[in-house]
């Protein structure tokens, strides 16, 4: 088992070990398989339907602005599409920014729809709802929302070390505490009564530039999206490049250890949780103040849970989330348009997500077949293994 | 006084579901697998269960006001779960799955599944284009004779026929983990998996056997919600009793017993919040705030015991035989 | 077989974990089968009975001491009687009194007609019970021997394939200072349990003091306390002069105390970094690693490269190896180099050469005498006797959470050590 540390063998490995066994890349091929294989089912489960796979994932990408569709309604075109897409992209990079964070911390933040509505709903009764003109109004509403979001996830971080209570438990029970309580006050204060839910926020702190004429269509201009890729840029950055990013991989990776090399692991719990909690924050405002514009009672929103799927998609890789970022949103805001073009109802763009969420979970498994194969492959090219002689 | 019996009969309509569902969990959380996809599971039963209920009762395969397809929906919804729960099962026994990342997958892949089934079946199959099957409120019983006891008679009155299923099953179920080989074969896997892999018992197989048990038995846990509070499948099914369960055997220590008493505080919290709200005549949006209570109690409670719960020993670790 | 980590249910009794997998049935109403126990226990007594096991099968395993468990795990071959037993490193954990005990009974085995198949690098316990023995080296059988005609000199030198030196040279200790100062030190486990008990003792520089006991006798725990990773209940550690009751483990680090932990691969290292990120793991936030919170990772790189070199760490990658593809005794190099680069003033060993080959266990054995030499006060932690007996200047027993003894090595005989261990000798 030693021999190859002493003399690294070159040996021959097929394409499909040479390919998927490149550790350094990894972090993409792994997720590419998941992908292939979910659209391999989800072909099949709309061929057993009787519509054609291809019309329908040609349709989705129409819907989400990345195709031309055969036709446009007055004032609207494919830009329109894309706006909407890329308004909806933000929150979703942003939320999985925060899920990844964690996830590299060795921490499940499941409580990423809590720690959204919170934020949105706290930026819309202070801000929204208030006079205040864009340039002040805008940075607060950014302001708000990073500091609601940290302040919950930092109430997850505290509980876990201070109490033992295991962090999911924890994020579920504050999401219902905080859907019940955010929709108590919508409903006695805030209610639209036509529309049933909070009362439009203002376009000055609106965190988008709606119905804007490009060409000759509407679009709206998310004015976050740019934020957002820098931000994820930027953690890439501070999880390789900084001391602190070194001690938050350290506790996620073995917490003993990391105390041993005197980390201090539960500030280094809270302060992964902040930030996580900051950026769920910040795709809440985007989200609830830049998508949306108001906030249905009683609900978290499902972009909280798909964010999870795509910062598994993206392998918890900064980067790699921005690429999942575009996958899951085009599927989101591709679905309506697919559904009414080939009969096919929406929520199967749900179900693409979950399917793609159910291999990449397989992940882990990949990985190690793939250890084992490329093992046996070099054991082999060593002589020491007859190839007869092998067992998993 | 009639308000302290409504506390106790739907605090037990909340609590004897609740415990069904925890003792999923238990089985497959003491065999060593963690089960965050108790949700999923009760609700892809629970799915089941009602599409079975809807299209006999659509299709007339049984009398008028028989009763047969709703006793029939709890075995089509136990089979339901614990085909589902193949999935866990097999990503985290045989794929080496992350549990927790599986049990989150499961149920956002159930949610969508039966979200995307539901209306398109309704759509294609009934006709209609409708996101839910809509069921009866099953009956409830009165043992007039019992219910005459101050009290403790409430829990004999106005019961639903499932909450007495649930008592027998939860008996077996003790029996089955307490005093049968496979369950001390079970509680062995998720101590020490190499002692009972040494003593020639094949861990994966009793962990699987353990994960498709608590499918089963969270979907059970699913269709009693879908008869009683919901009256209907839909994605309201989705609640997060799954998430309370869990909450509730980690609260009981794993061991069924102490999670017994775990549901109970947590079925009278809720029903007992629900009809203060009643008695002080407040206005119905405050049935916000009552919902809040359970949720708060159980992050309360935990604080104070979290400290001294022993999880299983080997909870969460992926079994390697090659391993010593 | 008995394994070196027992395959044990910690929260079953001794006779539930024996009948594991072939469980005794009763039928309740002629129906389900039901586990009944009884007939289970007084089959288990009997049998501890005749081989003198002195077990109880009704007590639940995480209630027994380590040696006890290993009987357990010999009474559960002996219920399914099996004819030939293997036993893996069985004498790892136990006292030199529990050792000559667990030899009696392979004797009494063997005498009653099984066979016995006994792995272990302890050459004297081959001397003392086998009959013949066999060699291996690196998966290679190297030869079988008679015992009764070969020497232990033989056995050693055909094991490591060259002439091994027992003896380490061992220049006299020359102890200045005191570094170390621990009063009355009480340390409890997670269960608020008293594990170390008033334990008081002074290390100098250039003196290695060596901790004696049988496993689970508070001594890691101790350990532990000092280096900051247990919190202290009462009492007082004081580091050339200055108190560290309190301090953090990264004050402790900068302060001089160096520490190789029991647990190389969940504690000492982080097994899924790279190599370098490993080396750095207690100097990373200081320059030149690090400038206002930004790493410098050619820095890492440069310093990785530097101690594989110099500390003949092997990995097959460089810097850039992942640590948890490269062999035991190399992350223990690893960890060691780390350690001893951080220019300590106490330096802390616990364990430090378990389950390496005898190669890598005199390399290690030799450098913690080079760090005595160079002015170090040295805290050795060991449960293997022989290492105590080769490097210890002074040497401290505890028993049962207490520092029962202290006295120069070389004023005590290594039978009285383990009367000490095992708390039949009392100062």
């Amino acid at each position: 088992m030693n021999k190859h540390e002493d003399a690294p063998v070159q040996i021959q490995l097929n394409w499909f070990l040479r390919f998927f066994g490149n550790e350094r890349w990894q972090f993409a091929t792994i997720p590419l398989l998941a992908i292939a294989a979910s659209l391999i089912a989800i072909t099949a489960i709309v061929g057993a339907m009787g519509v054609n796979p291809l019309n329908v994932f040609i349709t989705f990408l129409q819907g989400a602005g990345w195709i031309l569709k055969p036709a446009y309604a007055g004032g609207y075109g494919m830009f329109s599409d894309l706006s909407n897409t890329l308004t909806f992209f933000t929150p979703m990079l942003l939320a999985a920014l925060g899920v990844t964070i964690a996830f590299r911390g060795g921490l499940f933040n499941i409580g990423i729809s809590g720690q959204m509505l919170i934020a949105g709903f706290l930026a819309s009764v202070i801000v929204g709802y208030s006079g205040l003109t864009a340039w002040v109004a805008k940075p607060l509403v950014l302001l708000i929302g990073v500091v609601a979001g940290a302040a919950v996830g930092g109430l997850i971080g505290f509980l876990k070390y201070r109490f033992n209570i295991n962090e999911v438990v924890a994020s579920i029970m504050l999401n219902y505490i905080l859907q019940y309580s955010v929709s108590y006050f919508i409903n006695t204060r805030f209610l639209d009564q036509i529309s049933r839910q909070s009362k439009v926020v203002s376009p000055a702190s609106m965190l988008v530039l709606s119905s804007v004429k490009l060409g000759g269509v509407n679009v709206s201009v998310p004015l976050v999206f740019l934020l957002a890729i820098a931000l994820a840029i930027a953690l890439q950055f501070f999880l390789k490049k900084t001391r602190l990013g070194y001690e938050i991989k350290a506790v996620g990776a073995n917490r003993r250890a990391a105390e041993y090399a005197g980390i201090r692991v539960p500030r280094t719990i809270m302060l992964t949780m902040m930030i996580s909690g900051g950026f769920a924050g910040l795709a809440g405002v985007s989200y609830y103040l830049g998508y949306l514009n108001c906030i249905q009672p009683g609900k978290l929103t499902s972009l909280g849970f798909d964010s999870i799927a795509t910062a598994l998609l993206g392998a918890a890789h900064p980067i790699g989330a921005i690429a999942s970022s575009f996958l899951i949103t085009t599927l989101n805001t591709g679905s309506t348009y697919m559904s009414s073009m080939m009969g096919v109802r929406a929520e199967i763009a749900q179900l693409v997500t979950g399917m793609i969420l159910l291999f990449s979970a397989c992940s882990a498994f990949f990985r190690w077949r793939i250890a084992v194969a490329k093992q046996r492959a070099e054991m082999r090219a060593a002589g020491t293994v007859a190839p007869g002689a092998e067992d998993a | 006084m009639s308000g302290l019996n409504t506390i106790v009969i739907n605090g037990l309509a909340l609590a004897l579901p609740l415990l069904i569902i925890a003792i999923g969990g238990i089985f497959s959380e003491r065999s060593g697998i963690i089960n965050l996809a108790l949700e999923g599971l009760l609700g892809f039963g629970a799915f089941c269960g009602a599409l079975f209920a809807y299209a006999a009762v659509t299709w007339h395969w049984f009398p008028a006001n028989s009763l047969t397809p709703m006793y029939l929906s709890f075995v089509v919804a136990a089979l339901g779960g614990a085909a589902f729960a193949v999935i866990h099962a097999l990503l985290c026994v045989k794929l080496r799955a992350n549990q927790v990342i599986s049990g989150v997958v499961i149920n956002i892949l159930s949610l969508a599944a039966t979200g995307f089934l539901t209306s398109q079946i309704n759509m294609t199959v009934f006709g209609g284009p409708s996101s839910k099957f809509d069921l009866t409120v099953a009956p409830r019983y009165t043992v007039s004779l019992l219910a005459k006891i101050p009290i403790i008679g409430a829990a004999f009155a106005r019961f639903y026929a499932f909450e007495v299923l649930i008592v027998v099953l939860v008996a077996i179920f003790w029996f089955i983990l307490y005093r049968t080989r496979f369950g001390i074969h079970l509680r062995a896997a998720g101590d020490n998996p190499q002692a009972l892999d040494a003593a020639g018992i094949e861990v994966t197989r009793v962990r699987f056997v353990a994960v498709l048990i608590s499918g089963g038995l969270a979907g059970i846990g699913g269709m009693c919600f879908a008869y009683s509070i919901f009256g209907s499948f839909s994605s309201a099914v989705y609640a997060g009793y799954g998430f309370l369960a869990i909450a509730a055997l980690i609260f009981g220590n794993w061991k069924i017993m102490p999670t017994l008493a775990a549901c109970l505080l947590f079925g009278f919290a809720q029903s007992g919040a629900n009809q203060l709200v009643l008695w002080l005549r407040m206005d119905s949006s405050v049935g916000d705030l009552a919902m809040i209570v359970p949720y708060a109690l159980t992050l309360i409670l935990l604080a104070f015991f979290s400290k001294h719960n022993r999880a299983p020993r080997s909870l969460g670790e992926i079994y390697d035989s090659s391993k010593r | 077989m008995v394994h070196q980590h027992f395959k044990l249910v910690s929260n079953y009794t001794v006779a539930e974990n024996i009948v594991l997998g072939a469980e005794p049935t009763r039928r309740l109403i002629g129906l389900a089968g039901y586990v009944d126990m009884r007939p289970v226990n007084a089959a288990i007594a009997e049998l501890s009975e005749r081989y003198g096991l002195s077990v109880d099968p009704t007590s639940v395993i995480e209630d027994l001491p380590v040696s006890t468990q290993q009987r357990v795990e010999i009474l559960k071959m002996l219920y399914r009687e099996a004819e030939i037993l293997i036993f893996d490193e069985p004498t790892a954990m136990l006292t030199p009194q529990e050792i000559g005990y667990l030899l009696d009974i392979i004797a009494t085995l063997r005498d009653s007609g099984k066979t016995i198949l006994l792995i272990t690098h302890k050459l004297e316990e081959i001397k003392q019970v086998a009959d013949r023995c066999a060699i291996l080296n690196h998966g290679k059988l190297i030869a079988t021997m008679e015992m009764a005609t070969s020497s232990t000199a033989d056995m050693a030198r055909r094991m490591v394939g060259r002439e091994v030196i027992f003896e380490i040279d061992k220049a006299p200790a020359r102890p200045g200072p005191v570094v170390l100062d621990v009063r009355g030190l009480v340390v409890e486990n997670e269960h608020k349990v008293d594990v170390a008990r008033d334990v008081s003792f002074q290390i100098h520089a250039g003196e290695i003091f060596a901790v004696a006991g049988v496993a689970g006798s508070g001594q890691v725990e101790l350990a532990d306390a000092i280096a900051g990773l247990s919190p202290v209940k009462s009492g007082t550690i004081q580091l050339s002069g200055r108190d560290i009751t309190t301090a953090a483990v990264r004050q402790r680090t900068i302060g001089g105390i160096s520490y190789i932990p029991e647990d190389r691969q969940d504690v000492g290292l982080i097994l899924d970094f790279p190599l370098a990120d490993n080396l750095a793991s207690k100097s990373y936030f200081k320059p030149p690693f690090s400038h206002r919170g930004i790493l410098r990772p050619e820095e890492f790189a440069s310093y990785a490269d530097d101690l594989i070199e110099r500390y003949d760490i092997r990995c097959s990658n460089g810097a850039a190896t992942l640590t948890r593809s490269m062999s035991g005794g190399n992350q223990q190099k690893a960890i060691v180099a780390r350690e001893v680069e951080q220019d300590a003033c106490l330096m802390i060993f616990v364990q430090p050469t378990r389950g390496l080959d005898i190669g890598a266990i005199l390399a290690i054995r030799r450098r913690i005498l080079e760090e005595r030499d160079r002015g170090r006060a040295v805290l050795l932690v060991s449960l293997e006797l022989d290492e105590i007996l080769a490097l210890a200047d002074t040497i401290g027993v505890m028993f049962a959470g207490q520092m029962i003894k202290v006295a120069a090595a070389d004023t005590l005989t290594r039978e009285e050590v383990g009367e000490y261990m095992m708390g039949v000798k009392q100062s």
